[in-house]
């Protein structure tokens, strides 16, 4: 456990959208790129678990909660990096996925930090 | 003579049921299960009634409040689907295994998604996007794929 996880969520007030613009505001200044990424492996445990689950298919629940519960903190660090910079919204947000190595894949999440009035 | 005979079907059987056993399993249970998932997404989505999804990027009507809405979804063939879909890549064309499960996949994110929003009381969901990306077990053995669905969810 890392020690942003412990941090209580969402206690910064941003507004994301992945528009180009915040609908209903506009934009004031722009102050770049920011970007929140994380890289996680999966549990051995759900790994067999997973494994048995292939047997008749369908969707892989542990998987599903991981990857959501890492793209929250993807987002998270998404807007730590934004709020550093002043900025009170986040536009155009957009999320990719890469697989690292085998059983590790990266959640990345990436915006352009905005001020709007 | 006769307990020879007897051997040799006991070691032809515990073969069969090793080898042919758990896909024979797969293909009779992965069809009932999934069968009966995709009914339950069909009612839901059937329940919900309007789409209040869209991938256009201007809103419709003057915005109140707005927020980033995601919902994703892991999914994988079934044993019996992964074999088929292995000899089919030997001859191509269609992968009908494959097919179904991402069609499947995608229908579900979008339906969690229509429900996120309206859970969180926003009337539509606009620039919704999916995308897709492979998940590998750390073996490689196993793969998976996740849809992911995104949106500015917007209050009118």
């Amino acid at each position: 456990m890392s020690s942003d996880e412990s941090q209580p969520v969402q206690t910064i007030e941003m507004l994301m959208s992945n528009t180009e613009t915040i609908p209903g505001h506009s934009i004031v200044q722009m102050l770049g790129v920011v970007t929140g990424s994380t890289v996680r492996a999966k549990h051995i445990g759900k790994d067999i678990l997973a494994g048995f689950k292939n047997i008749v298919g369908g969707e892989l629940k542990g998987y599903t909660e991981l990857l959501q519960e890492a793209r929250g903190q993807a987002l998270q660090r998404l807007v730590m990096e934004a709020n550093s910079r002043g900025a009170n919204a986040i536009v155009n947000i957009r999320f990719a996925t890469s697989a690292i190595a085998g059983g590790a894949a990266e959640l990345m999440a990436y915006g352009t930090a905005v001020v709007v009035g | 003579m006769q307990q020879e005979d007897a051997e040799l079907l006991l070691s032809v059987g515990l073969f069969l049921l090793f080898t042919v056993g758990p896909i024979l399993f797969s293909w009779i249970f992965g069809n009932i299960y999934q069968k009966k998932k995709q009914e339950e997404l069909g009612a839901r989505v059937k329940a919900f009634g309007t789409d209040n999804l869209t991938t256009l990027k201007t809103p419709p009507a003057q915005v109140s409040e707005s927020g980033l809405l995601t919902a994703n979804i892991i999914m994988s063939v079934s044993w019996w689907q992964k074999l088929l879909g292995g000899l089919k890549t030997i001859f191509g064309g269609q992968i009908r295994s494959w097919d179904g499960i991402l069609d499947w996949a995608r229908k579900e994110a979008m339906q969690r998604l229509r429900e996120q929003a309206s859970a969180k009381g926003f009337d539509n969901v606009i620039n919704v996007r999916l995308e897709t990306s492979e998940i590998q077990s750390s073996k490689g053995r196993n793969t998976a794929i996740e849809i992911l669905a995104y949106g500015t969810g917007i209050k009118v």
